[in-house]
């Protein structure tokens, strides 16, 4: 990132969909309208599990 | 955002509720959620003994955390199922789970117990992995309820687990499968109550909820699971729901509540009720699917296993288009 931007802005620049993922900032949950800057330590952890049993 | 409930500070947002949630408050919500799905399905009596099907990831780790919460008394139960790092990961997180909290885990190894493994077993049974995976997890689940007398066994099921079999059952009309996607199976025919009280909760829930209640759970996806129909299902699922969210819940629902009736019974065989020659397990063949699966694996049963007593009546078939963790 260049410079501060919402979780749901990354997730759109990535084209990741926002039901599919968490984004975990240094260790915390955060919602989709957090900014998240260049010196954050960013997760984004995927939710999906697809075992069929 | 703030919280829907306190107006504080939201740390997750459930857009099909259109909400945001502090932690206190989206932890408060699965909970009721799964309650909810308790009472309405009437999945559990005040004072059930339930065991868990427990498998490392967020799902089942959730389940059993709230069930705990909720006051039902549970054990799990943990099957190694052979595969790889996978499996020995997955384990450790749900030996880790239980040790933690001083909870009764069960552990079943099938390489060890049953001599095959599920690469081995979907090898020589020609059948897909995740389908030999779900076969005998279905029989052990069933067996150890059976044995333990529990009067439940709970699974990790959620809504986006659900949705996803009940498109694949729709698009391909398994009318026998559709008449047994239900969110509770009554005990019967020598089978236990299997109840999902995750149906309520999506897994983006179950995953927010484990890392909020800091619970370790396996991240990583199953490798043999990779390119699954199931999976294609979700992502088809996932897409219409980034454009219209509240679409998974009014599928299932809408299903439950309004069309599940046109199917009820389908599940059910008309064959005379037997038990399996080999194992005992209640179905409709000589030799139980597991038990040929493992056989064609050059698997064997344990050496002495004690008898289990089954209850035998209208034979149903024990196949369910579904779905785990």
């Amino acid at each position: 990132m260049d410079g501060p931007m919402a979780v749901t802005a990354l997730l759109s620049k990535l084209e990741i969909p926002r039901d599919t993922v968490l984004v975990i900032r240094d260790g915390t949950l955060v919602p989709g309208d957090a900014m998240l800057g260049p010196d954050d330590h960013i997760e984004i952890r995927p939710v999906i599990s697809g075992g069929r049993s | 955002m703030k919280c829907r409930v306190c107006r504080g500070p939201a740390v997750v947002d459930v857009r099909r509720h259109n909400a945001n949630f502090c932690e206190e408050h989206f932890l408060k919500l699965c909970r009721d959620q799964v309650e909810k799905a308790i009472h309405d399905h009437r999945m559990l009596e005040p004072g059930d003994r339930v065991l868990v099907a427990v498998s490392g990831g967020k799902d089942s780790l959730a389940l059993w955390d709230i069930l705990l919460q909720l006051g039902y008394e549970t054990d799990g139960l943990y099957l190694g199922l052979g595969i790889g790092d996978y499996s020995s990961e997955s384990g450790r997180f749900a030996t880790g789970f239980a040790k933690e909290r001083g909870l009764n885990l069960e552990e079943v190894d099938i390489s060890s117990e049953y001599g095959f493994d599920i690469p081995g077993g979907s090898r020589a049974a020609r059948r897909a992995p995740c389908s030999a995976c779900g076969l005998t997890k279905r029989h052990l689940f069933d067996e150890a309820a059976r044995r333990g007398s529990y009067d439940a066994l709970a699974t990790g099921h959620n809504l986006d687990d659900e949705a996803a079999v009940l498109l694949g059952n729709v698009l391909r009309w398994e009318h026998e499968y559709l008449g047994r996607q239900r969110p509770v199976l009554p005990a019967g025919d020598g089978f236990p109550k299997k109840i999902k009280p995750l149906v309520r909760l999506g897994e983006r829930e179950m995953a927010a909820y484990c890392v909020l209640r800091g619970i370790d759970y396996m991240v990583e996806e199953c490798p043999m699971a990779e390119g699954n129909r199931h999976l294609a299902y979700k992502e088809a699922l996932n897409g219409i729901e980034d454009r219209s969210p509240g679409t998974k819940h009014s599928f299932y629902f809408g299903f439950q509540e309004r069309t599940s009736v046109l199917f009820a019974g389908a599940g059910d065989s008309a064959g005379r009720p037997t038990r399996c020659d080999r194992c005992g397990a209640p179905g409709n063949s000589a030799v139980c699917a597991f038990c040929r699966l493992m056989e064609r694996a050059g698997g064997r049963l344990p050496a002495a296993p004690e008898p289990v007593p089954v209850e035998l009546g209208a034979t149903r078939s024990n196949g369910q288009g579904s779905a785990t963790t």
